[in-house]
């Protein structure tokens, strides 16, 4: 059963940046969102081992220069369009997307079905 | 071979800014040159990964590029740098240290001992009846603003592609001992001028996992790790296991992420060993690894409704 929960404006999240999201009220952040020449999301989930939160600090999920997703565990690099890991314990394993919905608007919204399973 | 145990990691990273504010909140103290002091000197040295003065990389995610050994005097060095020059370089720094790497391609480091000795930190003592070592009468446990701070070095966790080949390198080459082990996983190691449980713990992984797992500084008890590990967490830092309380070396423990791309640990009271100990063996899993695991959960207060509310069946 579909339940759209709405995550935020997308111009709240800055190019080069990422930003974490708790749609479920979990208590801890299940997705986040990076902005590099367009939207990627994708669970917070390192494939390395199952349900691995990765960021090191809140909405930190990214290297220095924001070009690579960096799980904080281990320091398992992934690619930022793909989700694909290729430095570090899971290479040849990916990370698990996200499809975002976005309004006219500009709101970011997912149904959260998609983050009920784990990893 | 009288070594202490470890003085120091280097660590080759890519954000030497967030490397820097996460080490100085996990409670070191940063003295300038990239290092970030315990109480009793020993350190994380953190350096930019292209800086060409760091020993080689481990050719994967791994950023750890040297774990440098604290010796009881120079004589202990020397006979070390004896010892390995007789299968593998040997560098001979200014200061009278010494570099080389170990059988699975670990930099290393030897020098004469920075640890300063700690006077006048006491452990935590609790009240517990029939015990004669218990806090004086009117001496209160806890305050907010107590101190939590790392008072040295513990230890540090490699994963190796080859745990037997790597046990045999620290307990032929350096000495070392192995306190416990967990089958087809690895040893806890200690080296001879320590009776701490470990200062080295190996978990056999594939290759590509090469590297450091996670390194520790002991607190003064518990609840210092509890306090720390507190208010790790009210700054935003990630939880990634813990508190709980090990089972072998019976270390507390609290595991953080960082972006030092291994876990970092608050611990405290780990076991002390000398040579009649006999080492224990299980199989590596949840049970073997912790006695017992809490989870972090923000603070709350026993209570019931407000006056005239209807009270709710989960109400206790």
């Amino acid at each position: 059963m579909q339940e759209v929960i709405r995550l935020c404006h997308s111009g709240e999240i800055a190019e080069g940046s990422a930003r974490g999201f708790d749609p479920k009220g979990s208590g801890r952040d299940t997705m986040f969102v990076v902005r590099r020449d367009g939207l990627h999301a994708w669970r917070n989930a390192c494939p390395h081992w199952t349900g691995t939160s990765m960021a090191w600090r809140k909405d930190a999920y990214l290297n220095a220069d924001g070009s690579r997703i960096v799980c904080a565990a281990h320091g398992a690099q992934f690619d930022i369009w793909s989700g694909a890991c290729i430095l570090g314990p899971c290479i040849g394993e990916s990370l698990v997307r996200v499809t975002l919905i976005e309004s006219e608007e500009g709101t970011l919204s997912v149904d959260i079905s998609q983050l009920e399973t784990s990893t | 071979m009288n070594i202490i145990g470890p003085d120091a990691l280097v660590f080759g990273v890519d954000d030497i800014a967030a490397c820097a504010q996460y080490l100085t909140e996990y409670g070191l103290q940063p003295v300038g040159g990239g290092r970030f002091e315990a109480l009793d000197g020993t350190a994380i040295v953190i350096a930019a990964k292209d800086d060409a003065t760091l020993p080689a990389g481990l050719g994967t995610a791994s950023m750890l590029r040297k774990t440098i050994y604290g010796c009881a005097d120079q004589a202990t060095v020397d006979a070390i740098a004896q010892e390995l020059r007789k299968d593998r370089d040997v560098k001979q720094l200014a200061d009278g240290a010494i570099e080389s790497v170990d059988d699975l391609g670990f930099a290393l480091g030897f020098q004469v001992t920075v640890r300063r000795k700690l006077l006048d930190l006491p452990g935590e003592l609790s009240n517990a009846p029939g015990s004669a070592a218990r806090r004086p009468v009117n001496s209160v446990a806890v305050d907010d603003g107590m101190a939590a701070k790392p008072r040295t070095l513990s230890h540090v966790v490699y994963f190796v592609p080859d745990a037997a080949k790597a046990e045999a390198f620290y307990a032929k080459r350096l000495g070392f001992i192995t306190t416990d082990r967990f089958t087809g996983a690895g040893p806890f190691m200690r080296p001879a001028g320590t009776e701490d449980h470990h200062t080295l713990f190996m978990i056999q992984t594939p290759p590509q996992m090469k590297g450091c797992e996670h390194f520790t500084f002991h607190l003064g008890g518990p609840t210092e790790v509890l306090l720390a590990g507190t208010r790790f967490v009210a700054k935003g830092y990630e939880s990634f296991w813990g508190p709980g309380r090990h089972r072998y070396g019976s270390n507390w423990f609290w595991y953080f992420n960082s972006p030092l791309g291994c876990h970092v640990e608050y611990d405290a009271d780990m076991d002390q060993h000398n040579d009649q100990w006999t080492a224990r063996e299980a199989a590596m899993g949840a049970d073997a690894s912790q006695l017992f695991l809490f989870q972090h959960r923000e603070k709350w207060a026993p209570g019931g409704p407000p006056p005239g509310a209807q009270r709710a069946p989960g109400d206790h």
